[in-house]
């Protein structure tokens, strides 16, 4: 008996570390869903990967897009939070079967869900945040980024920053999504380039993935892998990757001296607790993104395949002071030749 | 008993001897790497704490991660709130023995099954701080305390007497439940009350009261687990913090045979390997795909386990009621 309970215990144990325990969804309502699928009716779904919407990240951003693009296209909008992965299918149906107009998907882990919804739904319009589209379906459009141009830009400012010459990058996630790896490559590269121009010899970027069963989503990994740098000298860190990303962000601000970079938002405004550290963040513009194609469903002018949203370094906020004006010049002139394609960022697709 | 032991002392020999030998070839990171298996591994050795204390009386807590996620919630937002971290630290505590209380009574009182219960707390801990949870706030948090002379020793400075002082606590507590379990009055009651509670109770002690009293006492200890993770260690708070941290001090508490060292030995090997984990990648010394590089710390542990487990038996009595007169 007691040997079964305990053996109970621990399978319990061991399943239960797979799953993220969530709450319910939640939902906001702007208007009455009810009258979708009625004529002159715009209405833009969101369903989340199973990060939060208001995860000062990725799921917030296309949120906010998606709010923007539709109440401008003068529809309503609504999310679904996820639980788990297994719920994308059906939180899609969700809305499909509310006969909405649009829905947004965010993340990479939902491209295949998506893939298989806009084949099953074929007047239905399809946004997929940061999933590159391999397919020739009219009706679902991928958002992609250069995440390599925005990792690159951030680890050339990280590469003039640096005093100790060692500079890292901490993923919450595993290197085998691309949008992850392409922000981790990009920025070992940008400190070699940055390197480069300056004629110093700085050592290669190290970098870490995450690829435990929370991907994302253990701020306490990131916090600690990001004191392992610092306590051997490591003192520019580009902490990317949701929750586990901002771990590492509020972990590195308590140390003097230390600079952090925020991944996808401009992290400044969302997450305080890295002010002390916090220089620039590798900036998706997501919101920008969803709302353009939002705007262009409603327009008509909507086509498949996939749109590339813009990318950039946020502003310095505080710690302007602590960028030389000639360095702050040095990356926009350089992000401006990696947008335009001149600097390639020697990262592969 | 004799094979274990001997295994014990090798391991720890081996451990001992590469340690030496890597401080030799590069002081720094290996100083970093051990330093930080204290840091990975501390939180969850208090989490097993609370399994050991709950358990050895003979109630089984699956609500560890419910505890952890409840208190570090808690034990963030009074200290955002009041801008004290001491008050922090206490409230999350007192969250913990909450959390212990509310089990105490499902399990105790209300005769409910004891899996049953405590994943009411992890289902109640989860929804709750999800749902009471605002972003963008932010707390003072603890400031590491360098103990003068010993935080000057080359490695053993770092890893020990460079921490926060939720570090220092948390370890002392450590030491004083394995003190308190072996060597006093009340471990002796705690252990017969869990091993077979029907003759404690002839012999006088009150199996609902020290029961109640336990699972409260080891809510505290979950409470400074969670106080440590979001008010020394990360200084944030997340929805789904914890991410699972409750149930891996689960699996290590049967690791360390229900014994206070010998899960702090597991978790702080735990926390070694995870580390270890890192640094491979941070050093990038050969190139192999991380999701193997990431399966060591639970690969090690399993084979670490199979050789030295041997018969590990949990306390006779736990997860039974108890009904006096029945028993």
């Amino acid at each position: 008996m007691n040997k079964r309970i305990t053996a109970g215990a621990a399978a319990f144990a061991l399943a239960a570390l797979g799953f993220a325990l969530s709450p319910a969804s939640a939902a906001v309502k702007t208007a009455d869903e009810s009258s979708c699928g009625t004529a002159g009716a715009f209405c833009v779904g969101v369903v989340t990967d199973t990060g939060k919407v208001d995860d000062k990240s990725f799921n917030q951003a296309a949120w906010e897009g998606a709010k923007a693009g539709a109440s401008k296209a003068g529809g309503f909008s609504k999310y679904i939070e996820s639980l788990d992965s297994k719920d994308y299918a059906a939180n899609i149906d969700l809305f499909a079967s509310k006969k909405y107009n649009v829905i947004v998907t965010v993340g990479f882990l939902m491209a295949d869900a998506t893939v298989a919804a806009a084949a099953k739904y074929p007047d239905i319009k399809f946004i997929g945040v940061d999933q590159f589209n391999g397919t020739t379906a009219a009706n679902f459009s991928g958002l992609i980024f250069d995440e390599d141009k925005g990792g690159f830009i951030v680890g050339y400012l990280a590469g003039y920053l640096t005093k100790s010459g060692k500079t890292a990058a901490i993923a919450g996630g595993p290197s085998t999504i691309p949008p992850v790896r392409k922000y981790i490559e990009g920025f070992a590269n940008g400190v070699a380039y940055a390197a480069k121009e300056q004629k110093k010899k700085l050592a290669k970027a190290s970098t870490v993935y995450y690829t435990g069963a929370n991907a994302f989503n253990d701020p306490v990994w990131g916090a600690t892998t990001a004191k392992q740098y610092l306590s051997q000298g490591y003192d520019v860190i580009f902490a990317a990757g949701g929750r586990t990303g901002n771990g590492g962000l509020a972990a590195i601000a308590k140390k003097k001296g230390a600079f952090c970079i925020g991944v996808d938002l401009d992290q400044w405004l969302t997450l305080p607790e890295a002010h002390g550290c916090l220089v620039t963040s590798a900036e998706k513009r997501l919101v920008a993104g969803v709302s353009s194609l939002v705007g262009q469903i409603k327009g008509g002018t909507f086509k498949g395949g996939n749109f590339v949203g813009t990318v950039g370094a946020s502003p310095y906020h505080d710690l302007a002071s602590k960028v030389p004006a000639a360095v702050q010049k040095k990356v926009s002139a350089t992000l401006k030749k990696l947008i335009d394609g001149s600097l390639p960022t020697g990262v592969k697709q | 008993m004799t094979k274990f032991l001997s295994f014990k002392s090798i391991l720890t020999f081996i451990l001992i001897a590469i340690t030496g030998f890597l401080y030799s070839k590069d002081g720094v990171i290996t100083t970093s790497v051990v330093a930080t298996a204290l840091i990975f591994g501390l939180p969850l050795a208090l989490a097993a704490m609370v399994g050991i204390m709950c358990e050895r009386t003979g109630i089984v807590n699956i609500g560890i991660e419910g505890t952890l996620l409840f208190s570090s919630f808690i034990g963030f937002f009074v200290a955002s709130s009041t801008n004290n971290g001491v008050f922090g630290i206490f409230s999350a505590i007192t969250a913990g023995v909450v959390t212990g209380l509310f089990l105490a009574f499902m399990s105790i009182s209300w005769k409910m099954d004891q899996i049953i219960a405590g994943t009411i707390i992890n289902i109640l801990a989860t929804g709750l701080t999800s749902f009471l949870y605002t972003q963008g706030r932010m707390a003072p948090t603890t400031t590491p305390i360098d103990i003068p002379f010993f935080s000057s020793i080359p490695f053993f400075g770092q890893v020990l007497f460079m921490h926060g002082p939720l570090v220092y606590f948390g370890l002392v507590v450590i030491f004083a439940l394995y003190v308190a379990l072996y060597h006093t009055s009340w471990g002796l009651r705690s252990r017969a009350v869990g091993e077979h509670p029907g003759s404690a109770d002839t012999a006088g002690v009150s199996v609902f009261r020290l029961r109640y009293l336990n699972v409260a006492l080891a809510g505290a200890v979950g409470g400074l687990a969670g106080a440590y993770l979001s008010l020394e260690l990360v200084g944030s708070w997340d929805r789904g913090f914890t991410a699972g941290k409750g149930f891996t001090a689960l699996a290590l508490m049967i690791f360390g045979r229900w014994n206070p060292m010998g899960a702090l030995a597991a978790a702080m090997f735990f926390g070694l390997t995870q580390a270890i984990t890192n640094q491979l990648m941070f050093s990038d010394v050969a190139h192999i795909p991380e999701q193997f590089v990431n399966m060591l710390p639970y690969v090690l542990t399993i084979v670490v386990l199979a050789i030295s487990a041997g018969k590990v038996r949990p306390p006779a009595a736990e997860g039974l009621q108890y009904e006096k007169e029945k028993a």
